[in-house]
């Protein structure tokens, strides 16, 4: 567990460096990905099986992809305009060629690297003192039984004594028990978060789209169709 | 044997590297793909207290109380993936408008 943990905190870290170095944007996302592999990991070793399975699913495998097509359609702009490496990148096909736009002025408000630095060593300063502070019964994780009889939510009717199941800490069933036992109201909330988040991105997106491209007037027709009557004719 | 301590502090200096990330880059997705890494660092705060209260005693009673961390932990990634999704078709509405993914694309609410 602990050559693991060593293992995938230093993936992780060196992926949420990438992040944060790269000049090439598809550079990044790929570090955002490697970050994300590191945190699974993570959470494999502090017992959380089911979390370590949806971050690769939710993260690594939906938001990822997200990414990658925002970055593929939103960097269409022409190099003067701004720094999107990633357009040159893709008609290039290797971004290490990409030459990066020299001279640009950088946005009023775009905080110096090395104030940014200085910024997060602070915190980090303060986060380390925080933890060191702990009381003394932070040092260890204490042991955990590999599986907790939990008694079933509905049970059967002609039962004698309430039947009950092995269920490990942080496996699937251990939290499907958490969810629906204990937090069902959360999650259903939540699952109307995420509709109203699909419906807020598709109008947003579908509005603009609809802006900026004319419509097409009836009776006129296409190249095709004008060629085809010509050929009848 | 794994410690609470080494895992808090490793979840601090990802935080810390988002952070870095949120605040010197320009380009708006970048700035999201920072903040997913805060996110992501919080998350491991929370597993690390769930399977700290876990081990102090787990029997059938509380097993639902020290899963608190870890379902806190599945809600913030959904509410993640909701933030990111209409983040980015925020960004796109803005590309599509300026041409510019940058935080100076859009500046017109400031004055």
């Amino acid at each position: 567990m602990e050559v693991l943990f060593i293992i995938s905190s230093i993936v992780a870290v060196a992926g949420a460096v990438l992040v944060v170095s790269q000049r090439v944007a598809i550079y990044s996302l790929l570090g955002l990905l490697v970050s994300f592999f590191g945190t699974a990991g993570i959470f494999y070793t502090l017992d959380a099986g089911f979390l370590a399975v949806s971050q690769v699913l939710i993260y690594a495998g939906a938001l990822a992809v997200l990414f990658l097509f925002v970055l593929m359609f939103a960097s269409d702009a022409p190099p003067a305009v701004g720094p999107l490496v990633t357009v040159q990148a893709r008609k290039v096909f290797d971004p290490s060629k990409v030459e990066l736009p020299q001279g640009r002025e950088k946005p009023r408000f775009a905080v110096p690297s090395a104030l940014a630095a200085l910024i997060a060593l602070c915190t980090l300063a303060v986060m380390y003192v925080a933890i060191m502070k702990l009381p003394a019964s932070f040092k260890t994780f204490g042991e955990l039984p590999p599986t907790v009889e939990v008694a079933r939510n509905t049970q059967p009717r002609d039962a004698a004594q309430p039947v009950t199941d092995a269920v490990a800490f942080g496996s699937t069933q251990g939290m499907s028990y958490t969810i629906f036992d204990r937090f069902p109201l959360a999650f259903e909330v939540v699952s109307l978060l995420i509709f109203a988040a699909i419906l807020g991105a598709v109008l947003l997106t579908r509005a603009q789209a609809r802006n900026t491209q004319p419509e097409p007037k009836i009776g006129d027709l296409s190249d095709e169709a004008r060629r085809a009557e010509a050929d009848h004719a | 044997m794994l410690d609470p301590q080494p895992v808090l502090l490793l979840a601090a200096a990802l935080f810390c590297i988002g952070l870095y990330g949120v605040l010197c880059r320009t380009n708006l997705v970048l700035i999201l793909m920072a903040l997913e890494l805060m996110l992501n660092a919080a998350n491991i705060t929370l597993v690390t207290f769930s399977r700290y209260w876990a081990g102090r005693g787990l029997n059938a009673e509380n097993f639902t109380h020290a899963h608190t961390g870890q379902f806190f932990t599945l809600m913030v990634m959904a509410v993640a993936a909701a933030e990111v999704g209409v983040g980015l078709a925020i960004i796109v509405a803005v590309f599509r408008r300026r041409h510019a993914s940058e935080v100076g694309a859009a500046t017109e609410l400031k004055n």
